[in-house]
């Protein structure tokens, strides 16, 4: 390994090499972050310092002259969190020079998350090297490399299928949602009950611009899957809630309908949506019964204009979409391999210039 | 090649909305380089270009609006649903629209040029005159055409309608689906569409029956009666949308179930036997389908 790639370096920790207890273990505590950074400064050698503090991974990226070694880091690292350099050295992965680069674009193009594809890392990651210019800790070196992964980030989710299709449930709902309405922040979506997939679909919509949300209940009182109640959930996402003996009556006025309740038996039957669907009989309807057991009528699926899914299905569409995103990953990384090795060989060259 | 020959241009015409077919369908899956990305819609331009220079060449050789065989029919048709997208576009856009637009054209210019029966020489016959003396006449073909060319777009609209509903229905990610617009939107384009269908096929219908009722001899039964109930047909059909008695998939596959039947009846009243039946009028426009 040659001095120049030791001036760029990472240490690190994810889902890859160490388990959640002990990335929780390793990771920095919010409040803590300053005070880490103050303590960065003080490390013999280092230049530039960047920390990505994620509840999948914490990562310190660095660049330094001929004096720093990374070992210093580890050891500061582990004096911070009052653990075992030993357990540091175990749980953590530790990268030099084009290692670095390749490294880095594969985080920001989601291509090394847990689920593969996935945006929110890019987000994280222009936040922390935000934070971290903010408090002038990055320099010419990390400028450079965080722009270029950004940049590298962009291009692998438009030239390549890691990010097609959704993955995660209530993405996928809204996903279909968008296939048969069109415009998600113009659907009327009511919830039924208050459970852990009625949460993650309305999250979904809102962030979608959803403004129309309404919210009931077989009861007001405590929902016995969640122990939340649904006038609690509507006030969460600035929806309404409607009297549980009103929204058969209401159901027409609704474009998305999600039973997400622990009923035994089905709160929807074929014929109440026949009624329903009779007040807007041009007008799509899409239910879905996240409930075991089901809460709509299978039969319901029949009607004319009206798509039925439960959660196994949108679970399969999840997974294919998932197993079409893996397929896409060695082709991805590849190509940044390629940027990244061309990357860094400028850098080498061209230390203060541009790329 | 001959860029002056009607038949090599079509050939080439077809040959672009089968290039612009493909790519717009591998452009689902895969990413193009920059300038390649308008290139399924250069392929249509380019194919539009080529198909009016065929018909402008085949309209100086028979000194009219071609649509004496079964071949300028079709190819008159399939022009029509190429320029009804291209000014539709201007407006709205729908994706893929323009793919199966091309897919269409790629099918039906094929057909109407492999099957060489389609393309008699009708111009050569004895005592040929021309085919629409009467400007008016003239007028009610091209524009009942026109209409033909909507309700064509009307046709692949639903057919995507009814694509976007099967995978919808079938559960699964599918090949198109995540790419076709919304149904919703397909929806209201195929309402806009039957609209405008009807309104250019109503005013054509104006047209004919002010020839018709000024010469009732050049118009044959058959032509009026089958002209006339693929009138009431859209016309109903467009009645039924809109009082919401006739919707969703039901709707969709009747607007390509009429297209199919006015497609079919245009061979019907067209025949060369009708041709040489009606030859000894020699004032006869031999307007027989318009």
């Amino acid at each position: 390994m040659s001095d120049q790639e030791n001036t760029l370096f990472l240490l690190g920790t994810s889902h890859q090499v160490a388990s959640l207890h002990d990335r929780e273990t390793i990771g920095l505590p919010n409040d803590s972050i300053q005070k880490f950074y103050l303590g960065m400064e003080k490390l013999t050698g280092l230049e530039e310092c960047l920390v990505l503090n994620t509840c999948n991974r914490t990562e310190i990226y660095g660049a330094g002259d001929d004096s720093f070694k990374i070992e210093y880091l580890m050891e500061y690292l582990a004096d911070f969190r009052d653990l075992e350099l030993e357990f540091i050295q175990k749980k953590t992965y530790r990268r030099t020079g084009a290692e670095v680069v390749r490294h880095l674009f594969e985080v920001a193009s989601g291509i090394d998350s847990q689920m593969v594809g996935e945006t929110e890392i890019l987000g994280q990651l222009k936040k922390a090297y935000d934070d971290a210019s903010e408090r002038n800790s990055t320099g010419k070196v990390l400028n450079r490399l965080f722009q270029k992964s950004f940049q590298a980030a962009k291009w692998a989710r438009t030239n390549t299928g890691i990010s097609r299709g959704q993955v995660n449930l209530g993405n996928v709902l809204c996903e279909l949602a968008r296939r048969i309405f069109g415009r998600i922040d113009q659907c009327r979506l009511l919830v039924v009950g208050a459970g852990e997939v009625a949460e993650s679909a309305l999250e979904a919509f809102k962030s979608r611009g959803s403004e129309a949300i309404t919210v009931t209940g077989r009861t007001f009182d405590w929902c016995p899957l969640s122990q939340r109640k649904p006038d609690e959930l509507a006030q969460k996402f600035d929806g309404f809630t409607l009297a549980y003996s009103k929204f058969h009556d209401s159901l027409h006025l609704f474009d998305v309908v999600l039973a997400s309740t622990a009923s035994a038996k089905a709160l929807l039957t074929k014929a109440q949506i026949e009624v329903a669907m009779k007040k807007r009989p041009s007008k799509p309807l899409f239910v879905i019964d996240a409930s075991v057991p089901r809460n709509v009528e299978e039969a319901a699926s029949t009607v004319d204009n009206v798509f039925l899914y439960n959660m196994d299905d949108v679970s399969t569409i999840a997974n294919e979409n998932l197993q079409s995103r893996l397929s896409e990953v060695d082709r991805c990384r590849v190509a940044l391999s390629k940027r990244a090795l061309r990357l860094w060989e400028q850098m080498r060259t061209y230390p203060s210039l541009p790329s | 090649m001959n860029f002056h020959d009607v038949r090599d241009l079509l050939w080439l015409a077809t040959a672009c909305y089968g290039a612009s077919f493909i790519l717009g369908m591998v452009k689902t899956r895969h990413r193009f380089p920059n300038v390649l990305q308008e290139s399924p819609f250069l392929l249509i331009l380019a194919g539009f270009f080529l198909q009016t220079r065929a018909l402008y060449f085949r309209g100086l050789e028979i000194h009219g609006c071609p649509l004496g065989n079964g071949l300028e029919r079709t190819q008159f048709i399939l022009w029509s649903l190429i320029l009804a997208f291209l000014l539709l576009r201007l407006i709205w856009r729908l994706n893929l629209l323009g793919t199966f637009c091309a897919g269409v054209s790629l099918l039906l210019g094929s057909l109407s040029l492999g099957l060489k029966k389609w393309d008699f020489p009708y111009w050569q016959a004895d005592g040929y005159t021309r085919l629409f003396k009467d400007p008016w006449i003239e007028l009610h073909a091209s524009i009942a055409i026109f209409s033909y060319g909507l309700f064509c777009l009307l046709a692949v609209v639903s057919m995507m309608y009814l694509s976007q509903r099967q995978t919808l229905l079938s559960r699964r990610p599918g090949f198109l689906g995540p790419y076709l617009p919304p149904i919703q939107e397909l929806d209201a384009a195929a309402m806009r569409l039957l609209a405008v269908g009807v309104s250019f096929l109503t005013l054509s219908m104006v047209v004919g029956i002010m020839h018709w009722t000024r010469h009732p001899e050049f118009v044959s039964h058959i032509k009026l009666t089958v002209t006339t109930a693929l009138w009431i047909g859209y016309l109903l059909l467009f009645v039924m949308r809109i009082s919401n008695r006739l919707y969703g998939a039901r709707f969709a596959k009747w607007t390509i179930a009429l297209f199919a039947v006015a497609l079919l009846s245009l061979s019907l009243v067209s025949s060369k036997t009708k041709i040489q039946a009606y030859k000894p009028l020699p004032s006869s426009p031999l307007a027989y389908q318009f």
